[in-house]
């Protein structure tokens, strides 16, 4: 079962994706998690996360981009514009941060040299940086006006049932990744932290009913087998910045010591770990649990809060030493990741604060090397 | 930290150097010539300065008047805001609250000092910012954050959406010095009703936060007072504008800079409209006497900065231009976008106008005016959209007969750096040659003068223009 996470994790045209294509149903792109998938379910269009693995250079991403940014928006201008999205029929782009939102600016000129990389329906998702009750208006109408957008241009309707219906089923989704956590809070911890990584990351490709599906088969087995995989290893977590990279668990986890047991990771759990309201208006549901209920550092001034939410999940998971990390160029994770490896530190939980690129692990050896030491500290 | 930069604060450094600097400037040519002996290394600003003569002695006191009203500000019992350089400083004024600008400050420590501000700079890294974040906060803000400046009462920012490495200095150090803070936050878009809504609720938010923190209520009559002074003001920097456009522009390279530092510094203060008048009268009377503003007399190239200029020691960015016979025909920052102004015609929707009749009236011109001030307009959406960067460099472009642009910031301009490739692009298409500088405009350390001056030589002669 493991396997199809995985094909969806790992891969930027996965099975899954194929399969949906194959059958003549539509694909439309995410850059960041403030777009809501339940508008997009509820259309029977299939959103997925758009990622930038699988990239092996950055001729088109460098042509577009400055040098001081981020290579992860650079990795899916580079794919965007190999045509490995090819099969989106649309882009969703939001001001997530500065860099991310220049995607919008960077893919489309892009799509002045390189025919067809631009998919049809693209579109800018104005999301506010914050939560008083204008910002949450602000947000509202603008789920209204993408609602309209999509409408008119895949000539769908999205009514407030079908989206509350929607909102069930992603849920659900939400519940399932809940109980999954709860699993890796136990002593025996059940799972590894490179499959449950790998799921969550699974989760934000995969058609909403087969990803919940196979996980709750996934859960009851891990229920009724309660593999132990914990032994006496580091009980670790995992923050900063956008990271889908299978492989970076993979790399601390193949320490014999180390067990990851928690993330607070922009891909992961951090915006599946509350449900939506079911009742009332769909939409200012919404927008209350998408922008409202929302701990990313981009929404400034809500330290304190993060901080909170951290010391919630180490201590809940049992969490002995907190791995950061941020890509290069990311002002907003790189810096409060300092703040919590101070704030962390003075409580007696060590912490490791790397600074990388995004993509193939191409510094392996070295945060390998930190790594270790890293351990050696715990130990 | 080098233990000798602990033993004052930044600041008060700042205002010890120009305090006697601005009195000085009064005296005979003999005493200057005495006080330069003593400044050795601040004569390089100091000189150029007091050679624009009155608008250049009254910048200097300008200058001197900000540095002393925070270090004696809470001595006079007063609360002290750190905020932005596209945050206008005229709410504060209204609401008694002391300004500090970082960026402004950190220009001034790097035009004065060969050491610039990097053991500010250095610090903040060293207590967890990023190397590439940008330098115009770190440099004072590394001070304030070493506890080497007055005490923060609070943090105002406004540019979360415009520039995320910004925004994110202020709410670092919010969370580092426990102090309150609040962000004004823009949308991508500009001159539609429900964006100026948004403008408008936020910033009344603001000002709720702002009454809380420091004990003021806002006063209906001083806000009044302080808007009619920008009333003023704006007429003034119009009527400098439209004498900018003139062929040679009549300003002295030097006048972009005392316009946009009194701006950030002190609009809605009688003390910059001062400043607008000298400099004013000055420029009428080149522009009547068919004089060019530059040093040697002869304008041959009028180059537009379409972001920032470079702020090295002894402005070697603009001793450079004027040197070379390059009019500076302003940047970014130099424009404030009242519907008066002369580029405006073309860019609908992207102006603001002044109401003083009603408290809700005078709101929502404040609240518009900020919306405009330079980035927060400029780049909150895409730069190709009507209104934004693109459209905006090719108006101002166009009215001010500029023949080339440059394009500076810092490593840290993670939002231009985001898109100036492309941007530099469809300006060339337009017909003007654009230099993408790689240089730091806060720290001198990423890139020499030396190469930059190389590079910008390099610039206009591959492109055949000098």
């Amino acid at each position: 079962m493991m396997e199809m996470f995985y094909d969806a994790a790992t891969r930027v045209n996965g099975r899954a994706i194929g399969d949906w294509k194959a059958r003549g149903r539509k694909i439309v792109g995410c850059t960041c998690s403030y777009v809501p998938g339940e508008v997009f379910h509820a259309a029977g269009i299939l959103p997925v996360r758009l990622r930038g693995i699988e990239t092996d250079n950055m001729a088109i991403g460098d042509a577009y981009f400055g040098p001081y940014i981020c290579s992860f928006p650079k990795c899916i201008l580079q794919l965007a514009g190999e045509g490995r999205f090819a099969f989106l029929d649309g882009a969703i782009i939001t001001p997530g941060c500065d860099a991310m939102r220049r995607l919008d600016d960077c893919w489309r000129k892009a799509g002045e040299d390189h025919a067809g990389i631009v998919p049809p329906f693209f579109y800018y998702f104005d999301v506010p940086h914050k939560t008083a009750p204008h910002g949450i208006q602000w947000f509202g109408e603008e789920i209204r006006n993408l609602i309209r957008a999509v409408e008119e241009h895949f000539d769908v309707r999205i009514d407030d049932d079908s989206l509350r219906a929607s909102i069930v089923t992603y849920n659900k989704g939400r519940r399932l990744l809940k109980s999954l956590e709860d699993i890796r809070r136990t002593p025996h911890v059940g799972i590894t932290g490179t499959d449950a990584f790998a799921l969550a990351v699974a989760g934000t490709v995969l058609p909403r009913e087969s990803f919940t599906e196979n996980l709750e088969k996934l859960i009851r087995s891990l229920e009724e087998r309660k593999p132990d995989i914990a032994g006496s290893k580091k009980r670790l977590m995992t923050l900063g910045s956008i990271s889908d990279d299978i492989d970076l668990i993979q790399l601390i986890e193949e320490h014999s010591n180390a067990l990851v047991v928690a993330e607070n990771l922009c891909f992961g759990v951090r915006y599946e770990g509350h449900e939506i309201d079911e009742t009332g208006d769909p939409v200012t549901a919404l927008a209350d649990g998408y922008l409202g209920k929302s701990t990313c550092p981009r929404m400034y001034g809500k330290y304190e809060e993060r901080l909170g939410i951290l010391k919630q999940i180490i201590a809940r998971a049992g969490v002995e030493g907190v791995i950061m990390q941020n890509i290069r160029f990311c002002d907003l994770h790189g810096s409060e990741n300092s703040l919590f490896e101070r704030d962390l530190e003075a409580m007696g939980i060590p912490c490791l604060k790397i600074e990388r690129e995004y993509g193939p692990l191409v510094e392996k050896g070295r945060i390998r090397m930190r790594l270790d030491a890293f351990m050696e500290r715990m130990e | 930290m080098r233990p000798e930069m602990k033993e004052f604060n930044y600041d008060w450094m700042l205002w010890r150097i120009l305090d006697p600097a601005s009195r000085t400037a009064d005296g005979t040519a003999k005493e200057l010539q005495h006080m330069y002996r003593f400044a050795p290394y601040f004569k390089g600003i100091l000189q150029p300065i007091l050679q624009e003569g009155a608008p250049g002695i009254h910048f200097l006191k300008l200058l001197n008047q900000y540095l002393e009203n925070v270090n004696t500000a809470h001595s006079r019992g007063k609360k002290i805001a750190i905020t932005t350089f596209c945050f206008s400083p005229a709410i504060c004024y209204a609401l008694d609250i002391v300004p500090v600008t970082l960026e402004v400050i950190t220009a001034v420590g790097g035009l004065m000092w060969k050491r610039g501000t990097f053991d500010y700079l250095d610090y903040a890294c060293e207590i967890g910012f990023t190397e590439t974040s940008c330098s115009s906060q770190r440099g004072a803000l590394g001070a304030y954050l070493a506890g080497l400046g007055e005490e923060i009462d609070m943090v105002l920012c406004d540019t979360p959406g415009i520039c995320d490495t910004n925004a994110n200095a202020f709410a670092f150090a919010a969370a580092f010095l426990k102090k309150p803070f609040y962000q004004l936050n823009y949308p991508q878009g500009l001159g539609d009703k429900r964006t100026d809504t948004y403008h408008v609720d936020d910033y009344k938010a603001m000002i709720r936060f702002m009454e809380a923190h420091s004990g003021n209520q806002l006063d209906e009559d001083r806000l009044r007072e302080i808007l009619m002074e920008i009333d003023q003001q704006d007429a003034l920097i119009a009527d400098l504008e439209d004498m900018h456009r003139l062929v040679p522009t009549p300003l002295p390279p030097m006048y972009n800079l005392f316009n946009y530092v009194g701006r950030f510094l002190f609009s809605g203060s009688p003390e910059y409209t001062r400043l607008l008048e000298q400099m004013v009268a000055k420029t009428r009377e080149n522009a009547e006497a068919g004089r060019s503003g530059l040093h040697s007399g002869k304008e041959k190239l009028r180059a537009f900065l379409c972001y920032i200029d470079h702020y090295s020691l002894n402005w070697n960015f603009w001793k450079w231009l004027d040197d070379h016979g390059i009019a500076h025909m302003g940047g970014i920052l130099s424009r404030g976008f009242r519907d008066n102004a002369c580029y405006v015609a073309d860019l609908p929707g992207s102006s603001y106008g002044v109401e003083t009749g009603t408290l809700d009236a005078m709101i929502d011109s404040i609240a518009q005016m900020n919306a405009r001030l330079p980035m927060v307009r400029s780049i909150r959406g895409p730069f190709d959209q009507p209104n934004m960067w693109l459209e905006e460099s090719l108006a101002v472009a166009k009215i001010f007969k500029a023949e080339c642009m440059i394009y500076n910031g810092t490593p840290g301009c993670r939002n231009t750096w985001g898109m100036v490739k492309p941007f530099a692009r469809e300006i060339e298409k337009h017909g003007y040659p654009v230099h993408i500088m790689y240089a730091d405009a806060f720290d001198d350390r990423v890139e020499s003068w030396a190469a930059t001056a190389e590079r910008l030589n390099e610039f206009f002669q591959v492109r055949g223009l000098l």
